[in-house]
């Protein structure tokens, strides 16, 4: 029984690790979409072609790279907070953790369930962008709709990480060592 | 204020969750959330993350991936290498000698990168060797380059500014322009204290003897003009009207890919590499600021923007005097946060109170850059800082100290900003 256990858990964080980080790459994908569809649009401004709604689709790759990030972003340590608390807390650190991620769970449960509502309404109402693209809204706000619910989930899993084990998989990096 | 309970339960949220560890972004949301409840009956989450979207899709935050990918790619080239050797032969003849190769580095650098702790890496890396390796005083080489490194959040392009414009809703170009003057400004004031430092510690200075020609300078900096044309296109697109911020982005990303191939520094993983670094760092700004989003929304119920500028209204207080107060509380505010989150939570309520008091918003960018910048060299939280003590091993408490004459220099441009304004505001005017 209790090695089952072990090979579930085992199981789920291979998939749970291999989740964030692909929605990563999504991301990364997006942001070199952004890059082309700028390109893009500057190309046709100075041969004089249009590009209708170019502006609104970088800006729905921009919320699909930043979205898609959350969660990868989150384990990579990028993620800013005020550590001055934390680093004096000692080996009661643990506590103080559980408290942030406790707290942070439930907001992030919390705005994801809202991105899922939105979405979905966007979706029911058939809500049309204001923009020249005229897309149906709900196919880009998918993006925060699933980025956000997998950024609930890694913190989720980090807070069920520091509860058993006392170690989560947020990588601690001193800072600037990126950014 | 009518409501002055609520309040208090509303900025004891935000210190408890922002003290005690809550990622800023979330903190933000949180707060947001509680606001809301508190002031109106709206429901709060569906009004939160409709703000949150409709920020977090717009055109003009795309700038910030972009001009951070730039970053990122040249920041793995071997840039820092050619920066010191092509710097140096120009400056061995100054009073001070090389030692202003950290300063001009990190101008050169800062015009091509948003950030001040990549500055900071990337000229460091080959000018702390070099110049201990020459004899200069520690204490200079790394008070020059904490205090320089800053340039990094002022001079074109800046994530702060990025920042700032989107929070505000202003003109990134403009605020970009804006920075230039008042960047140049800083570097020669920094450049001016180590001429001074030259003639009254003139025993400190070490004798190098390099004597270069002209041509001999020009071959040696053939590496870094490649640099300087990007950060000409870039800055000058802008400046000529040819291109948006993002536009001009856009620019700085396929020029530095194309300068990285040229080198032969592009490869698959260094590509991948940038890429991801920037997907991670513009993903934590964009948490930061979609929690902002929802908090300036809260904000607007608590009445606590307007009620705070009516309040300094009727203290009667001068311009002066008002910036005075918010450059020592921005001052504290930056030794417990970033420069990035500070500037996105007070925004919230400063925007209403600046704007009120007549105070041009644009010029206010580069006052609260030069603030905010003060922080990354103040203990106990300064970025700079946490950075140079990676690299050589000095305790915080010693690098602040060797970075407290940058302070002060720091402390003098906000005046000087604040007595000729139109350092900051002449060129944007008249941008075309």
């Amino acid at each position: 029984m209790a090695s089952e256990i072990v090979l579930i858990g085992r199981f789920l964080r291979l998939w749970l690790d291999r989740l964030y980080l692909y929605c990563g790459y999504i991301a990364a994908t997006a942001l070199i979409i952004i890059l082309i569809l700028v390109s893009l649009q500057m190309a046709a401004r100075w041969t004089g072609e249009v590009f209708p709604g170019s502006t609104d689709y970088a800006g729905y790759f921009m919320a699909a790279s930043t979205f898609f990030a959350f969660a990868y972003s989150l384990n990579n340590g990028s993620h800013i907070r005020v550590n001055l608390l934390l680093n004096l807390m000692g080996s009661r650190r643990r506590w103080l953790e559980i408290w942030c991620l406790t707290i942070a769970s439930g907001l992030a449960v919390f705005w994801a369930w809202h991105a899922v509502k939105s979405t979905y309404w966007s979706f029911k109402l058939k809500d049309i962008s204001q923009g020249l693209d005229a897309t149906p809204i709900w196919i880009p706000q998918l993006a925060m709709a699933i980025g956000s619910v997998v950024f609930a989930l890694a913190i989720i899993d980090n807070l069920v990480q520091m509860i058993f084990s006392g170690n989560n998989s947020i990588k601690v990096r001193s800072i600037g060592e990126e950014e | 204020m009518e409501h002055l309970h609520l309040v208090m339960i509303f900025l004891f949220v935000l210190f408890l969750l922002l003290g005690t560890g809550v990622w800023v972004g979330l903190a933000l949301f949180g707060v947001a959330f509680v606001g809301l409840e508190l002031f109106t009956t709206r429901p709060a989450g569906d009004a939160m993350i409709t703000t949150i979207w409709s920020s977090s899709s717009s055109w003009t935050l795309t700038a910030l991936p972009l001009f951070i990918w730039m970053g990122e790619i040249l920041f793995r080239t071997r840039l820092s290498e050619d920066m010191f050797k092509g710097i140096s032969p120009w400056m061995s003849g100054l009073p001070g000698g090389l030692m202003h190769t950290n300063i001009v580095g990190c101008t050169v650098f800062a015009a091509v990168s948003g950030s001040s702790a990549a500055t900071l890496t990337t000229v460091g890396k080959m000018s702390i060797p070099e110049l201990r390796s020459r004899g200069y005083p520690e204490y200079l080489i790394i008070g020059t380059l904490a205090g320089a490194a800053t340039l990094g959040l002022m001079i074109p392009p800046s994530l702060t500014l990025i920042v700032y414009g989107v929070t505000i809703n202003e003109s990134i170009s403009k605020l970009f322009i804006a920075g230039i003057l008042p960047g140049i400004v800083l570097a020669a004031m920094f450049m001016g204290y180590v001429v001074l430092w030259s003639f009254i510690r003139r025993s400190e200075v070490p004798d190098i003897g390099l004597g270069f020609s002209f041509m001999e300078k020009l071959r040696k900096s053939r590496f870094l003009i490649p640099v300087l044309l990007l950060v000409l296109v870039v800055i000058g697109s802008m400046y000529l009207g040819f291109a948006t911020a993002t536009e001009a982005a856009a620019f700085g990303v396929i020029g530095s890919l194309i300068l990285a191939a040229g080198q032969g520094s592009l490869t698959r993983q260094t590509f991948i590499d940038s890429l991801l670094g920037a997907t991670r760092t513009s993903a934590m700004i964009a948490l930061i600021l979609g929690g902002a989003a929802a908090l300036s929304l809260s904000m607007g119920f608590t009445g606590l923007p307007r009620a705070l500028a009516e309040f300094i209204d009727e203290l009667g207080l001068s311009p002066f005097t008002l910036l005075l107060a918010l450059m020592v509380f921005y001052i504290i505010l930056g030794c417990f946060l970033d420069g990035i989150s500070s500037v996105v939570l007070t925004m919230a309520i400063v925007e209403t109170m600046v704007r009120q008091a007549g105070i041009d918003v644009i010029w206010f960018g580069i006052f609260i850059v030069v603030v905010v910048e003060m922080a990354q060299i103040t203990p106990p939280i300064g970025f700079n800082l946490f950075v140079l003590q990676g690299m050589t091993g000095h305790d915080i408490g010693h690098i602040a100290r060797t970075a407290l004459p940058m302070f002060g220099i720091m402390v003098i441009m906000v005046f000087i900003l604040i007595a000729f304004p139109e350092l900051a505001t002449y060129l944007p005017e008249n941008i075309r």
